[in-house]
């Protein structure tokens, strides 16, 4: 280490002309802002997240799970618990109960449908073990929250429809607004404004 | 025997045997789907099909009995694929809605099917269909017959065990569905056996609908609450709540089968009344306060009591465990030095003494089985099909297939009157009369060998008029039963405790039984006990004259209408009533709340609010049976573990109040950790327990008497002599004493009361839960057809009905349940308070108040001002 600094002071020390030239018409720095300049032309490679962009992933995402209800509207989930039966990390808890209603497809249905996501590592086993397809894991992924009971995530929740349909392919970013609440941040993405201009 | 190879495997085993349970002691498992052990046998599934070596069909192993020299292949190829097409057949029809379906996951079709059944179907055809939804078939019951796989074990369950056949087959071949008949809502016992031994989930328990998934449930194997049987059930609660119970089909005296009681009546243990925080009384309301205080309150309440010199008195439920028992006699003996103690507050003393004597309590007895292997059962002095549901089942079941003369005598018909070869109806309490009629019978054919029966000085004037004219029974009837009982070598007398409420002629059937054992006739003896405890509280020595281990004395202390008594005359200080509810159970309400208005501190410590909780000073919350270990006795001396399947909801069990309020009291050695320490000093107190630990009662419980620790309980126990030192019985004979209220002009029915299948005591338990109370939601009084007619009433009309001392408006019920001129009505409901009718007149000697006797009359309604 020593012998190296002196290396250094040493040439620091014998500056030449050319050096010296170099250092008043900013040589370096043109060289520099060259690279950066030329680099302007050629595709991005970063996003703008969460402030402009948000990167959809591709539909065989494991994110937040979704309750899907049928083309009816009626809920597919039938409150079986095989999700529960199938959780590695038991972290999903289903109380059924009878439904005379007809909000279901079947006249069970889920009373209390709760998955704690502190717990839940995204292996995805519950939505193989679904037999109304009712349960999918989505493509929601911010799961940040300045709360811990945020994130016990319940029914009433999980059936409303994320934001980004099944249909759609993903794998793209799209144009995103930033969203403060009091409880946590979200990433609105805008599907319509694929961010791929060129 | 017969020699037999299975598999290559050779047994000996007996001659008769089937394949089935020849295999299995083998070592092999036969799949079954329609085989049911206690069952007859049908034979339909054709599932448990094996090749016998020599045949060419195969054959159903579940009713084909072994042979000698027979070769039995389970695991054949032929078998296994005969198998695996019967489980594909039966799957044809099945709809695989597993995910909704409540047996998912403890369903039987489910688990041969992943064994032994084929991964696929090639049938296309659209599954047959009885009905679109589930439909409901009774308060209990949610049927789904698509799922039905017409085993039959519901049909075969409800007629031979339960005995009343509501359940049946429609249609023939493919389209055959079990249901009801036309599909009616069923009138049955509502017991929910049927749903119990459903293989597959075509029939549906209604409270559990929907409820759990088997998986979630965690169960502990306890014992039934409700009554003397003692019968072993699984509580399964899901996270601190109590969701279902069921019973195993191996264990315990009833073998799979619960009464309607049983199965539904748990709802009161997750009640949102519950009593959870203690409570003390601030002038005229009751405060929420902590233990501590309320233990503060509960000592100076009895320090005070002892300091005036009043009497304190102790009145415990046989709800209780034995330790629990055991415990409050030893705080009111040890403690309170007082011998006031008593469990229920429907007995005398005096009787329960004579009873216990009689049915040799303290000698032991029999277990039911062995009760049953008798060539005469006579059933005497209990609504044993209402009172004791699954003892009623258990009869049926053995007396279905043998040789076996059931005789009962009871003033309400009831429904085992089916089985019975003779059925004697007569006037509430006179069920010694009738026993003196028969005891008369046997006299007079053999007096040359009964010339030293004792007391037979009684029978001379008892005479044929006489016995007619008391119990309204016709004399032939009474003829027949002697003729029954002369003709018998064995004999089982099962008496229950409405004898206790007539003890003068109790006498009779010590006489009896005495007179046939010496006419050389095996005589068994069988308590029928309605309450679950009420044999060990008789053990812990809850009762004045009982000490632990059914030591007699002779004190001085009162019975529950002894302390009842005292406490209308102001004498008594301080009461202490642990889950007993005393006003609803006393005959006369009206006597029992003044008797607790006079009382000057009064310790409640039960788990629901009832009435008497309204007139405690202090109330300390109790535990349900759910919520504690401890042991059960029931009526055939077997004690029973009962498990904890949840936390204490109030904070504490019973046996640890109980220890909290003798710590208060500065007793020392009255702190301990479980239960089972309890159990192992009372242990040692009585030499009939001392080989009895809380290890050793798993799974089915120990008969005692069991004098070390090696020994292995004692089954059967046999006794010659009677329980006295000179081997002869002492006769404290008393005339038969008309009741105090006669039918006249004015009061032309006498009223009855006791209980309904469905209820228990004063209902606080049972009306908890809503599948029971749907059942029998409102109480009605029974009137026969008879006198509905005379009185131009119809059935379900609402009538006036009032005695000397009250009035109250009731739905009639006609029904030829009850006879001509006898009324019936039930204690259980609040709304309905029977105990105003009846009469407080105590018997003169036993002090037994008067429960079946009172004259009322009943006027309409509508020209009623």
């Amino acid at each position: 280490m020593n012998e190296l600094s002196t290396d250094n002071h040493k040439n620091s020390s014998s500056l030449s002309i050319k050096d010296l030239l170099k250092k008043v018409f900013f040589i370096d720095l043109i060289q520099g802002l060259f690279i950066t300049f030329n680099y302007t032309f050629t595709k991005t490679i970063t996003e703008r997240y969460p402030d402009d962009e948000k990167w959809i992933p591709y539909k065989r995402f494991r994110g937040l799970h979704t309750l899907n209800r049928n083309k009816e509207g009626k809920e597919l989930c039938v409150g079986c618990e095989l999700c529960q039966k199938s959780c590695p990390t038991q972290c999903i808890t289903v109380i059924p109960m009878e439904d005379k209603t007809g909000k279901g497809i079947a006249d069970r249905i889920a009373y209390r449908w709760e998955i704690n996501l502190l717990r839940c590592m995204f292996c995805g086993l519950c939505e193989d073990a679904c037999p109304t397809e009712a349960l999918k894991l989505g493509r929601e992924y911010e799961l940040a929250s300045f709360s811990m009971q945020r994130q016990i995530r319940s029914k009433e929740e999980l059936i409303k429809p994320q934001p980004i349909p099944v249909e759609f392919e993903g794998g793209v970013i799209v144009r995103a607004t930033l969203e403060k609440g009091d409880k946590e941040i979200k990433v609105k993405p805008d599907l319509s404004v694929q961010k791929r201009w060129w | 025997m017969a020699t037999v190879k299975i598999n290559g495997k050779e047994i000996t085993i007996d001659d008769g045997t089937l394949i089935l349970d020849a295999a299995k002691t083998a070592g092999f498992d036969i799949p079954t789907m329609c085989f049911h052990a206690r069952l007859s046998k049908l034979a339909s599934c054709r599932v448990c099909l094996v090749e016998i070596v020599g045949q060419k069909k195969l054959q159903p192993s579940c009713v084909t009995p072994v042979m000698h020299g027979m070769e039995v292949l389970t695991e054949s190829p032929v078998v296994k694929s005969a198998r695996s097409s019967m489980i594909e057949l039966l799957l044809a029809n099945h709809p695989l809605d597993c995910p909704v379906c409540d047996k998912g996951g403890e369903c039987e079709l489910q688990d041969i099917t992943f064994k032994f059944g084929p991964r696929q179907s090639p049938f296309g055809d659209n599954k047959r269909r009885f009905n679109e939804e589930d439909y409901i078939l009774s308060p209990v019951i949610v049927q789904n017959a698509n799922r039905c796989i017409q085993c039959k074990r519901c049909v075969r369950i409800c007629a031979e065990t339960v005995g009343v056949g509501v359940l049946g087959s429609i249609e023939r071949g493919a389209k055959t569905g079990e249901t009801s008949f036309v599909r009616e809502y069923l009138d049955c016992d509502h017991c929910g056996n049927c749903i119990e031994v459903c293989p597959v989930g075509s029939l549906m328990s209604r409270s559990y609908r929907y409820k759990s998934r088997p998986w979630d449930l965690k169960g502990v194997d306890t014992v039934c609450v409700y009554c003397g049987t003692g019968c072993q059930l699984t509580v399964q609660a899901r996270k601190d709540e109590v969701v279902r119970v069921i019973s195993k089909p191996e264990e315990g005296i009833n073998n799979e089968t619960l009464c309607a009681r049983g199965r539904y009546g748990y709802s009161f243990i997750n009640s949102i009344d519950r009593l959870l925080v203690p409570m003390v009384r601030m002038g005229n309301t009751l405060e929420p306060t902590t233990w501590e205080d309320a233990v503060r309150a509960v000592r100076n309440g009895l320090s005070e009591a002892i300091n005036k010199g009043k009497k304190i008195g102790g009145i415990a439920s046989s709800r209780l465990s034995n330790e629990e028992l055991y415990l409050f006699q030893k705080l009111m003996r040890g403690v309170l030095k007082t011998n006031n103690i008593d469990s229920g507050s429907r007995w005398d003393t005096a009787a329960v003494k004579t009873y216990a004597e009689i049915m040799e309590l303290s000698k032991g007895g029999l277990s039911i089985y062995d009760a049953l292997n008798t060539d005469t059962l006579l059933i005497l002095g209990f609504g044993i099909s209402d009172e004791n549901p699954v003892t009623d089942y258990i009869i049926r079941r053995i007396s279905g297939n043998k040789k076996m003369n059931i005789i009962m005598a009871s003033p309400r018909g009831m429904k085992l009157d089916n089985s019975a070869v003779l059925s004697i109806r007569h006037n509430p309490g006179t069920e010694g009369v009738i026993i003196g009629g028969i005891l008369k019978l046997i006299y007079d054919k053999n007096i040359n060998s009964l010339k030293n029966l004792g007391g037979k000085d009684y029978l001379k004037d008892l005479s044929k008029e006489k016995v007619s004219d008391i119990t309204k029974t016709a004399w032939q009837d009474i003829e027949a039963a002697s003729g029954y009982i002369m003709a018998s070598n064995t004999i089982t007398v099962a008496v229950g405790s409405d004898v206790l409420r007539v003890p003068s002629r109790i006498e009779f059937l010590r006489m009896l039984i005495e007179a046939l054992r010496i006419l050389g006739k095996d005589v068994k003896l069988f308590p029928l006990f309605d309450r679950s405890n009420q044999r060990g509280a008789l053990e812990m020595g809850v009762h004045p004259d009982i000490l632990p281990g059914y030591n007699f004395i002779d004190g001085d202390g009162l019975g529950a209408d002894g302390i009842i008594d005292a406490a209308s005359r102001g004498e008594v200080g301080a009461l202490y009533l642990a889950g007993e509810d005393i006003l609803s159970d006393f005959p006369d309400g009206v006597f029992a709340r003044e008797a607790l208005r006079q009382t000057k501190f009064l310790v409640v410590q039960d788990i629901l609010p009832t009435e008497t909780t309204e007139f405690a000073d202090v109330i300390l919350p109790g535990s349900s049976h759910a919520e504690k270990d401890g042991t059960f006795t029931n009526g055939e001396r077997r004690i029973q573990l009962v498990r904890k399947a949840i936390e204490p909801l109030g904070g504490k069990a019973d046996w640890e109040t109980i220890c909290l309020v003798a710590k208060a009291l500065g007793i020392k050695n009255m702190e301990y950790s479980s239960p089972s320490e309890i159990w192992d000093e009372l242990a040692g107190l009585a030499p009939m327990f001392a080989g009895v630990n809380h290890k050793k009662l798993e799974p089915d419980g120990i008969q005692w008497p069991c004098p070390d620790i090696d020994h292995p309980g004692t089954a059967i126990m046999y006794t010659e002599k009677f329980n006295r030192p000179n081997g002869k019985a002492l006769f404290n004979f008393r005339e038969h004493i008309a009741s105090a209220e006669v039918p006249d002009d004015k009061y032309p029915l006498i009223l009855s009361t006791g209980r309904r299948r469905q209820h228990y005591n004063n209902g606080s338990m049972t009306r908890r839960s809503n599948a029971i109370f749907n059942q029998w939601p409102e109480e009605s009084l029974e009137l026969n057809p008879f006198d509905a007619r005379r009185f131009n009433i119809k059935d379900s009309e609402k009538v006036l009905a009032s005695s000397r001392r009250g009035e109250m408006e009731v739905k009639v019920h006609v029904t030829d349940r009850v006879q001509p001129g006898i009324t019936f009505l039930a204690f259980h409901n609040r709304d309905a308070l029977t105990n105003l009718l009846t009469n407080d007149a105590l018997d003169p000697v036993c002090k037994i108040p008067e429960y079946k006797s009172c004259a009322i009359k009943i006027e309409k309604l509508n020209g009623h001002k």
